[in-house]
């Protein structure tokens, strides 16, 4: 069963077709990968699933529900968490409050209840302070956790965005390039860290360029060329495929 | 009695245009509200006054010193107030320097001639002709044309001469022209001394049409600038010059026809409207934020 | 039971502030004193109401001084002309700056930052000069004057020393508040919105409906200190409310530090402070306002105590 499904989503910013068409759907407990040259239109996919764009024309749907153009706090609440390519933790507060901030929409407190019913929102707080604890112990950060996000080690902030997604409690987990700017170790943490949370039940949809990384842990794999999606398939397919090959003539690959 | 009232309009929004050159160009570079720019030039337009009523100067030796003067201050300013700030984490910052900066420049020109209004010369002597039928004055006429000429003038200069065009470079992307080799704080200053010489030959038209000038010309001199150049479009010259002349005119038209008391009142009016329908103002583009 | 050490320092420190709070007026014999206390709490109450908006949420509004001015005349309208008794004129007043800090709040969802920055100036100057010209409504240039004697529950609140409980009061309820705000969710919400908006509603918080929110709510205390203003004063005059009183605050919260609600009274106690001192010399008062403003952002913009978020 698809936990999300786009029909025929398309993008446009004036003139410039940014997204074509775009008919994919996610498995609920897979881990999909998407890949395409620089500037075929990963990011703004994952721009408009987020709803910080508005699709022109197509719809998405989310756990059967149709969520096209809804505003991205809503569709975080609905079950859906992302990153950022270019890493957008909060740098000038500490690690803890980033990850608290994540969990915004599962804290029930209301304005009212936390000045007249003290008790019982200062509960829900503590009980949030310990959640968050615990998603940070899954990538050892918590002995950070009063650091400013800003002092920590690239790597360890990538993996902390990555975190403060999850606190939200996402069905499905949006990663944009997670991997830049790490060095293979911290790859290999990422990687073992991906597989701890599809265990869990969490689906994740990966954008990445390194293609060992995203070879090795995608289940399934999207190419998408020019905002259309080019091709779909197995890792091992998609590999050896001449045509995937081809668009990426001329583009630097990382491996 | 309309044709009067367009004339003035017309003269008004000239003068208007003059004053919003420099700060909407300084806007488009540095995306800076450069909340000093009225009282500088109203500072120049208030020296100009002490050099024509108290050393009695020739009027066209008086504005030359007085523009130059203007334009100096306003390098000044960017010099010590705004250079270090403009890698800003916070743009708000700048925002709050410049109000800093423009109090001091403020209380300076209190301290120096008080807050009355003061007598400024006409500078043209008054004659009247006829035109269709009405009555306009010389002075308004000249005036018009040196508003007009130094804008046009103004134009030329960025369109043919090298450093006009550098400064269009500049305007358009920062950063690239820096990687091409011009000088970007040059150019900065550059820009900033002629809005001020700008701002000072356009205060000076219009105190010498309205025989006034005050301290509390700057803070609203400011606000002309900001509301003329956001109806104009933030950045664009014509923009300048299409806002300063719409809010010339329809100022006119609802100082006579509305009422005075609220004048200031409906021209902020005015520019929450435009901020709110079209931030970018008749020439201006959208901006598109990549994510 | 045990407490940290720290843990009992602070309850220390938090017993001799209340006690020398408390006793404050009996140390300060001269009424002169006294009054500069009083001077400084409202200037508190605003600044701390204005830290919300821009220390934590990031939103620079330069027409604070217009909710104050929304207070004090609303307290000095339903007071002197329809005889209203000084609790419900309060609470009248706080709701209308509320509810004037929604309006002025909504424009953030579509008009960036400087913009809007421009905007609140706009505000500001529409209510100095709506106020001034509405002779009718609110005496025009010569203000309203002789507000009645606020009296709460048979206490009658005349001298200096009244003032300063009834100002205590009031501090207290806007200091407690807002640390409780500032320490829940939704403080968070207004500092993620401050460090990146995008990532902000990205996680789950309504960016445009929080702004409105923190805009309302911290212009809801410049309301409690206009109402204290206009029976403290007995008269308000649109002189209180002008640009230069937003740029005090501006100022007092920067300086104190932005995003640290404690920080707001060293900010505001050296501002009325030199205002204090340099009153003698008070033709240069603007002059001396424009160096502090322009030297502490050049070298400090992070003031004080504030929030790293806003280091060079």
């Amino acid at each position: 069963m698809p936990l999300l499904e786009t029909t025929e989503l398309s993008k446009y910013f004036g003139g410039v077709v940014a997204l074509e068409s775009i008919s994919l759907s996610i498995e609920k407990g897979e881990i999909l990968g998407m890949i395409g040259p620089n500037g075929s239109g990963k990011t703004t996919f994952i721009n408009v699933l987020s709803g910080i764009y508005r699709p022109e024309k197509g719809e998405v749907k989310f756990k059967k529900r149709d969520v096209t153009g809804f505003p991205p706090h809503v569709i975080t609440r609905e079950g859906i968490s992302r990153t950022f390519q270019n890493l957008r933790v909060f740098p000038n507060i500490s690690v803890l409050q980033n990850i608290l901030t994540g969990l915004h929409c599962r804290i029930d407190n209301s304005l009212f209840g936390i000045f007249f019913s003290p008790f019982s929102s200062m509960k829900r707080e503590k009980q949030a302070e310990h959640k968050s604890l615990e998603i940070l112990e899954m990538v050892n950060l918590a002995k950070t956790k009063n650091e400013l996000a800003k002092n920590l080690p690239y790597g360890e902030q990538r993996l902390l965005e990555i975190c403060r997604a999850l606190a939200s409690e996402p069905d499905l987990l949006l990663l944009d390039e997670p991997c830049a700017g790490m060095n293979p170790v911290e790859i290999d943490t990422l990687a073992t860290f991906l597989k701890k949370l599809k265990s869990a039940g969490i689906t994740i949809f990966i954008i990445e360029h390194n293609m060992r990384f995203v070879m090795s842990i995608a289940e399934r794999i999207v190419v998408l060329n020019a905002g259309k999606k080019f091709k779909e398939g197995l890792p091992a397919e998609i590999q050896n495929d001449r045509e995937v090959q081809e668009i990426y003539l001329g583009e630097e690959e990382e491996i | 009695m309309l044709f009067n009232i367009l004339i003035a309009g017309i003269l008004l929004g000239s003068i208007y245009a003059l004053v919003t050159i420099g700060y909407s160009m300084v806007y488009g570079i540095l995306k800076l509200m450069n909340f000093a720019h009225g009282d500088v030039y109203i500072f120049g337009t208030l020296f100009c006054f002490t050099l024509l009523s108290k050393y009695h100067l020739n009027a066209v030796i008086a504005v030359v010193i007085s523009a130059i003067m203007g334009g100096v201050l306003a390098s000044a300013v960017e010099f010590f107030a705004y250079r270090r700030l403009r890698a800003a984490q916070h743009r708000m910052i700048s925002m709050i320097t410049a109000l800093g900066a423009a109090y001091i420049i403020q209380n300076c020109s209190e301290l120096e001639w008080g807050s009355q209004v003061l007598p400024f010369p006409s500078l043209i002597p008054a004659q009247f002709i006829e035109v269709f039928g009405h009555q306009i004055s010389t002075t308004q006429i000249i005036t018009l044309m040196v508003a007009v000429g130094f804008i046009v003038l103004f134009n030329l200069f960025l369109k043919y001469h090298k450093m006009g065009k550098a400064i269009l470079c500049v305007s358009e992307d920062i950063n690239t022209s820096r990687l091409m080799g011009i000088p970007i704080n040059l150019i900065i200053s550059i820009v900033y001394f002629l809005g001020g010489v700008l701002g000072v030959i356009g205060g000076i038209l219009y105190s010498a049409s309205f025989n006034a000038i005050s301290l509390g010309m700057g803070f609203r001199g400011t606000i002309i600038a900001f509301t003329a150049a956001v109806i104009g479009g933030i950045g664009s010259m014509n923009g300048a010059l299409i806002g300063g002349m719409i809010l010339g005119i329809s100022e006119n038209i609802i100082a006579v026809y509305v009422s005075s008391t609220y004048r200031d009142t409906l021209t902020f009016l005015i520019l929450i409207i435009v901020l709110l329908i079209k931030p970018s103002g008749i020439m201006g583009k959208g901006d598109y934020e990549k994510v | 039971m045990a407490l940290p050490e720290a843990k009992k320092l602070k309850l220390v420190l938090f017993a001799a502030v209340f006690i020398v709070a408390i006793g404050l007026p009996f140390i300060l014999r001269d009424p002169y004193y006294l009054g500069f206390v009083n001077v400084f709490i409202m200037y508190s109450i605003l600044s701390l109401g204005l830290n919300l908006i821009l220390g934590y949420t990031g939103l620079l509004s330069l027409g604070h001084a217009a909710f104050f001015g929304l207070g004090g005349y609303t307290t000095a309208i339903l007071m002197k002309n329809h005889g209203l008794p000084f609790v419900p004129s309060l609470v009248i007043s706080a709701l209308i700056a509320l509810f004037f800090g929604f309006l002025v709040g909504i424009p953030t969802r579509k008009v960036k930052g400087d913009y809007f920055c421009l905007l609140t100036i706009i505000f500001g100057e529409i209510f100095r000069l709506v106020v001034q010209s509405w002779i009718g409504f609110t005496g025009g240039a010569m203000g309203i004057v002789g507000i009645p004697i606020p009296k709460i529950f048979g206490w009658t609140i005349r001298t200096e020393a009244d003032f300063y409980f009834l100002g205590l009061g009031l501090l207290c309820f806007t200091y407690f508040t807002l640390a409780i705000l500032v320490k829940s969710k939704f403080g968070r919400a207004f500092v993620a919105i401050r460090e990146d908006e995008l990532a902000a509603s990205v996680m789950g918080v309504n960016a445009p409906v929080y702004k409105i929110l923190a805009f309302g709510i911290g212009c809801l205390y410049a309301g409690l200190a206009g109402s204290y203003l206009a029976v403290y004063q007995t008269v308000v005059t649109p002189s209180n409310f002008r640009l230069e009183e937003s740029c005090f605050m501006i100022i007092a919260v920067i300086v104190g530090g932005m995003g640290n609600l404690g920080a707001t009274f060293s900010g505001v106690f050296l501002m009325t402070l030199a205002t204090e001192v340099f009153r003698p010399i008070a033709e240069y008062r603007m002059l001396i306002i424009g160096l502090i403003m322009v030297i502490v952002l050049l070298f400090r913009p992070q003031g004080l105590f504030g929030a790293s978020a806003f280091k060079d």
